[in-house]
C-alpha cells in the first residue's frame, strides 16, 4: 500500500501553487496587460453581475473562460493519457490512440468544408469522434473480449484511414484549408463559458470513472492473469477506461481541436517524479496537465507561434527527450 | 549569320516603339533566370489572377489552359482545366503543348515543367504595388507593353476615382476585416489591407502584426472597431466577449458578398473593381 510519502505530498502542493499562478499570469497577460488589482475587481465584478465594460469584458468574458477550458481540457488529455497508458501498458499510448482524433477532425472538416454554421462543428467533431471510437471497438473485439494489441492496431488504422479522407475533403475545398488546418493544430481561441459548460460535464464524469478506476489499473501492471485472479475484471475495466477516456477526449477535442502532446508526456513527467501508482498519477496529472496547457495557450496567444497545438509540440517534446536522457544518466 | 539576324531584329524592332524583343531574359519570382526564345503564342496559366491579366492584355486567345479556379473572363471557363495549387495536372499541361506556363512561386510545378522542356515563369503578384508591376511584367512577356502601360493608367485612375470619394468621407470607421474565422485578418501593408485603407476605413491591425495576422481575439475586443466585416453579425454576437463591440451593439458587421470575395482575392486588373466594391460597403451613402 503505497502512501504518498512528504516528498510527494511537498511536490503535490508545489505543483498546486504552479497551477494557480500559471491560472492568474494567463488571466493578467494577454495582448492587453491587466494588473492584477483590476483583474481581481473584473473578477468581482463578473461574480456580482454588474455591468462589465472595457478590460472587465476581456477578463471574464474572454480570458478566464479561455483559461479555465485550458486546464479542463489539459487535464483531461494528461489523465486520459495516463490511463491509456496503464490500461494498454504501452509507455506510448496517448488519448487520441483509439481514433478520436482523426475521428474528430473528420467530422470537424466537413463541417467546415460544407460551411456548416460554427456552433455545429463541435457537434459534428464529437459525434464522429465517438463513431470513430466505436469502429475501432468494433474491429478490434474477440468475442467478449478486448485484445490491447488488437485495440491499438484497429485504432492507428482506423486513425489513418480517417485522416487520409480529412485530408481529401481538405484538398478538395482549398479555401477552407486554413480554418480546418487550425482545428487540427489545436486552438483554445473563442472559448467561451457556453463552451466549459459543455465540456466540463463530460470531462468531470470521464475523468472522475478513470481517477476511481485508478487502484484497478495499478493491479492490471501485474498482468491480465495475475490481475484476474486477483478479482480484477479485466476485460470490463479495459471496456471501461476506453469509454470513458474517450468521451471526456471526444468532447475535449470536439470543442478546442487536436492537441498534441500534453497527453502523452505529462503522465510520464509525473511517473518520474510521483512514481507509477496510478491513484497518484492521475489525478496529479491532471493538474500538471492544466498548468502546462494554460501555459502553453499563454505563449501562444503572447507570441508568434500563435497555435497551442504547436507550442505543446515544440516545446513538449525537447522537453520530454531532455527528461529522458536526464533518467537515464541518474 | 545568328548574329546578323539579331541585329536585324533589333533595328527592325527598334522602330515600332515597346516592343519586346526575343530571347528576352528575366527573373521571375523563383528567383529563376528564364530566358524566352520567342514571343510566346500558346500560354497555360496556373493562377486566376495572371489569367486575368492576360485576358485584360488582349491576349485570351493565346491561353490554352488554365487552373480549376481560373473562371474570368468567362471565356477562360471554356479552357481545358490542368488542376490547382495542390493538384496540378503536370501530363494534362505539357499535353497542351504550351510555350509558357505561367505558375505560382508556390507550389513545385516549375521543377518539372522546364525538364520537360516547357518555359516557366513564376508570377505571383501579391502586395498592391506588385499588382501594377507584375502587369508591366506580363505585358513585356506576351509582347503588349504598350497595353500593360495603358491598363496600369486606366487601373490607376478607377483608383483614384474611388480614392477622390472616400478622402471626403466625413468618417472613417475603425474596421476589422476578417479573412477567415480562425480568426485570421489583414495588416494595412497587406494588398487587402492597402485596399481597406483607400476604401475610406481605419484598419484597427497595426503593420507590425504582419500582413495575414492571426489576431488574438482580445485585441479585438480592445481596439472596439466601429465596423466589422468579413463575418456576419450572428457570428459576431455567439463569439465570447464580442457583444461589447462597438460594431456588434451598431449591428456594423457586414458579410463581403461572394463576388466582392472573389476579386478581392484577386490582385488582378480588377483591382478598381474590388476597391469599388469595398468602398460602397464601408461608405454607401457616398454612392447613392
Amino acid at each position: 500500500m503505497a502512501r504518498p510519502g512528504p516528498r510527494r505530498l511537498g511536490r503535490t502542493a508545489a505543483l498546486v501553487v504552479l497551477l494557480l499562478a500559471v491560472i492568474v499570469l494567463a488571466v493578467g497577460l494577454g495582448s492587453v496587460t491587466i494588473a492584477p488589482g483590476e483583474v481581481l475587481g473584473a473578477l468581482w465584478r463578473g461574480l456580482s453581475r454588474a455591468e462589465l465594460a472595457g478590460n472587465d469584458v476581456i477578463v471574464w468574458q474572454i480570458r478566464l473562460p479561455r483559461v479555465v477550458m485550458g486546464v479542463v481540457v489539459g487535464a483531461c488529455l494528461a489523465v486520459c493519457g495516463g490511463a491509456f497508458q496503464g490500461v494498454f501498458r504501452n509507455p506510448l499510448a496517448d488519448p487520441y490512440l483509439l481514433g478520436v482524433a482523426s475521428g474528430a477532425g473528420l467530422g470537424a472538416t466537413v463541417g467546415i468544408v460544407a460551411g456548416w454554421p460554427r456552433g455545429s462543428i463541435p457537434l459534428a467533431a464529437l459525434a464522429a469522434a465517438l463513431v470513430a471510437v466505436s469502429v475501432t471497438l468494433g474491429l478490434a473485439r474477440e468475442g467478449r473480449r478486448f485484445p490491447p494489441t488488437r485495440l491499438i492496431l484497429a485504432g492507428v488504422v482506423v486513425g489513418s484511414v480517417l485522416s487520409a479522407f480529412s485530408t481529401f475533403l481538405i484538398l478538395r475545398g482549398e479555401d477552407r484549408a486554413r480554418e480546418v488546418l487550425a482545428y487540427t493544430l489545436g486552438d483554445l481561441g473563442f472559448s467561451g463559458w457556453r463552451d466549459v459548460g459543455t465540456v466540463l460535464p463530460y470531462a468531470a464524469v470521464g475523468c472522475g470513472v478513470l481517477i476511481a478506476l485508478g487502484r484497478a489499473l495499478d493491479t492490471l501492471q501485474l498482468g491480465d492473469l495475475t490481475a484476474r485472479s486477483l478479482g480484477v475484471p479485466v476485460e470490463r475495466l479495459r471496456l471501461l477506461v476506453v469509454i470513458a477516456a474517450s468521451i471526456a477526449t471526444a468532447a475535449a477535442v470536439a470543442y478546442v481541436g487536436i492537441i498534441g502532446f500534453v497527453g502523452l508526456i505529462v503522465p510520464h513527467v509525473v511517473r518520474l517524479a510521483w512514481g507509477a501508482n496510478h491513484r497518484v498519477l492521475l489525478p496529479v496529472s491532471a493538474l500538471l496537465g492544466g498548468a502546462l496547457l494554460v501555459l502553453a495557450d499563454l505563449l501562444a496567444r503572447t507570441t508568434l507561434l500563435s497555435q497551442v497545438g504547436v507550442v505543446t509540440t515544440l516545446l513538449g517534446g525537447p522537453f520530454f527527450l531532455w527528461l529522458l536522457r536526464r533518467e537515464r544518466h541518474e | 549569320m545568328h548574329k546578323l539576324l539579331t541585329l536585324t531584329t533589333l533595328t527592325l524592332t527598334a522602330g515600332a516603339a515597346g516592343a519586346t524583343t526575343y530571347p528576352l531574359t528575366l527573373t521571375d519570382d523563383l528567383g529563376r533566370q528564364v530566358t524566352l526564345r520567342s514571343e510566346p503564342k500558346r500560354i497555360v496559366s496556373v493562377l486566376p489572377s495572371d489569367t486575368e491579366t492576360l485576358c485584360a492584355l488582349g491576349v485570351c486567345d493565346r491561353l490554352v489552359g488554365v487552373d480549376e479556379f481560373s473562371d474570368f473572363p468567362a471565356q477562360v471557363t471554356r479552357l481545358p482545366k490542368v488542376g490547382g495549387l495542390y493538384n496540378p495536372n503536370v501530363e494534362a499541361m505539357v499535353a497542351l503543348r504550351p510555350d509558357l506556363v505561367i505558375v505560382s512561386k508556390y507550389g513545385k510545378l516549375a521543377g518539372p515543367l522546364t525538364q520537360a522542356g516547357i518555359p516557366v515563369l513564376a508570377v505571383n503578384p501579391e502586395t498592391y504595388d506588385d499588382v501594377f508591376s507584375k502587369t508591366l511584367l506580363l505585358g513585356k512577356v506576351v509582347n503588349r507593353e504598350a497595353q500593360a502601360k495603358t491598363l496600369v493608367l486606366n487601373m490607376k485612375r478607377d483608383i483614384a476615382r474611388v480614392e477622390i470619394l472616400t478622402k471626403n468621407a466625413v468618417r472613417k470607421p475603425t474596421t476589422y476585416f476578417e479573412i477567415d474565422p480562425t480568426p485570421y485578418s489583414i495588416g494595412p501593408n497587406s494588398f487587402m489591407g492597402v485596399l481597406l485603407t483607400k476604401a475610406g476605413a481605419r484598419n484597427i491591425i497595426p503593420a507590425s502584426l504582419g500582413d495575414f495576422p492571426k489576431v488574438d481575439p482580445e485585441f479585438v475586443v480592445k481596439a472596439n472597431p466601429e465596423l466589422m466585416l468579413g463575418l456576419d453579425l450572428g457570428t459576431a454576437r455567439s463569439r465570447p466577449g464580442w457583444n461589447s463591440i462597438q460594431a456588434v451593439k451598431t449591428g456594423r458587421v457586414l458579410p463581403i458578398p461572394k463576388d466582392l470575395n472573389t476579386i478581392l482575392g484577386r490582385p488582378g486588373p480588377r483591382l478598381p473593381q474590388a476597391l469599388r466594391g469595398l468602398a460602397r460597403l464601408i461608405h454607401p451613402e457616398l454612392f447613392r
